[in-house]
């Protein structure tokens, strides 16, 4: 009977993490902006989360606990290709700014471009409260930070994406486009 | 003191992200909504967060392996424009470190030219090659501190593509050994994103290395010409670790022009 729940509990693990694999694979894009580098990372994650799972004791806690291993894969990932670089300052080199981004009028793009101005650290705080809903206790032991870094790290990012964003989305006449049609 | 010095922006966006305490909370909640400033950055901060979920909704779908496309590649052999790159890169190099002093570059005499060109701070370009053809206002590097080159690369040639990637190693290497800040960008679309996909590059291996030796060199691929190869030819482009993607190779080369970066296109 032990046997058999513990076979029941180790399908419903890797259901669960496989679950998880959509909301990883969003976050680790919004971090790297590499389709390739995030499927690399997701994979990675869930690699070391079957690998670990007995470790994890309370099931609520899954979440948190996958998104941890997401964040040391990524960490590692930059130390190995640039040992030489801080990660919390690292920006992606993606060079278009806002206001060449707002040439185009894909408001996801230009979301995505001043996103990826930030630096790193407030990048991946932004995105696990945003697109995860993450509390800020959670941020703060995912990317293992005290809590006063997360909130200052959210406020200067979304500052900054204040300041970069809003005006170019004022200029920009896709998002000031009125809604014709609903369905 | 008044409500924005009392609500800081860090209460704010905890407010946003509902992060405080109920009784806090709805206490917050009448003195906002009676201050138009405090609205105002509530509504900002609460529509910021619905962009980036917005912009996040639909990521790019994982990019996975096509089969069969490897061995089907025909590469073009080319072999003329990476000398003159190598060249150039000494001179551009040289240039930077001896401003005031014509290096000796002798080998190719284009490149002699080129120099006296730079040294007089003549912006139009002369063709040196058949294939090569320095575009950016080289002037302009000579008063800037941090020496930035981007490389252009549109053609799939493993011989060209070689020696170009020994032009680069040439370049970081020789800007290492003489203190200098730079910055290296490689710019590849068209038929040059081959070097850095990973069902295609021949030179994964080197990439990689030269990423990690050198944190100042970036590889950036022409988002166009991967969205090109999924519409015309079924190709889902993976791109090699580290390489980043950009809207358009063009887009990038104008706007690296406008930044005043050295282009050497290949």
């Amino acid at each position: 009977m032990d046997l058999l729940d513990f076979f029941l509990r180790s399908r419903e693990a890797e259901r669960a993490l496989e679950q998880a694999r959509a909301r990883l694979y969003r976050v680790a894009y919004a971090w790297c902006h590499s389709a390739a580098l995030a499927d690399d990372l997701v994979q990675e994650t869930l690699a070391k989360a079957l690998r670990k799972s007995s470790q994890l004791r309370d099931q609520k806690a899954r979440d948190a606990w996958l998104f941890t291993i997401l964040a040391n894969c990524y960490r590692d990932h930059f130390r190995k290709t640039r040992e030489m670089d801080d990660i919390d300052e690292i920006e992606i080199s993606h060079e278009t700014t806002p206001e060449s981004e707002s040439s185009r009028t894909e408001i996801v793009g230009l979301v995505r471009a001043t996103i990826a101005r930030l630096p790193q650290a407030q990048r991946q705080v932004v995105t696990l409260v945003d697109l995860e809903g993450f509390s800020y206790v959670e941020v703060s032991q995912i990317l293992e930070v005290p809590i006063g870094t997360v909130m200052s790290r959210l406020c200067r990012a979304r500052n900054a994406m204040k300041a970069m964003l809003l005006p170019a989305m004022q200029q920009n006449p896709a998002t000031n486009r009125a809604i014709r049609r609903v369905k | 003191m008044s409500k924005e010095t009392r609500f800081s922006d860090e209460f704010l966006n905890a407010f946003v992200d509902d992060q405080i305490a109920a009784e806090e909370k709805s206490h917050a909640y009448t003195e906002i909504s009676q201050d138009e400033a405090l609205n105002r950055q509530v509504c900002e901060l609460r529509k910021l967060r619905d962009l980036v979920q917005l912009a996040y909704r639909e990521p790019p779908a994982p990019l996975a392996r096509t089969a069969g496309q490897n061995s089907h590649q025909t590469r073009l052999r080319f072999g003329v424009a990476a000398s003159v790159l190598l060249t150039l890169g000494f001179v551009l190099g040289n240039q930077i470190r001896m401003p005031a002093t014509a290096p000796s570059v002798t080998a190719v005499p284009a490149a002699t030219t080129q120099n006296d060109e730079i040294a007089n701070r003549v912006a139009s370009p002369q063709p040196v090659a058949a294939v090569t053809t320095p575009v950016v206002a080289r002037n302009e590097i000579l008063g800037m501190t941090t020496s930035k080159v981007l490389i252009h690369l549109a053609r799939d040639d493993a011989d060209q593509l070689s020696q170009a990637l020994d032009e680069v190693e040439s370049l970081l290497k020789h800007y290492r050994e003489t203190r200098q800040s730079a910055r290296v960008e490689v710019v590849v679309n068209g038929k040059g994103l081959e070097l850095v996909r990973i069902e295609t590059s021949a030179f994964a291996g080197r990439i990689q290395r030269l990423q990690r030796e050198y944190a100042n060199l970036t590889f950036a691929a022409c988002q166009n010409t991967i969205d090109r190869l999924a519409r015309e030819q079924k190709i889902i482009v993976r791109l090699l670790p580290g390489v980043i993607t950009i809207d358009s190779g063009m887009a990038e080369i104008m706007r690296r022009h406008n930044q005043g970066w050295a282009y050497l296109q290949v």
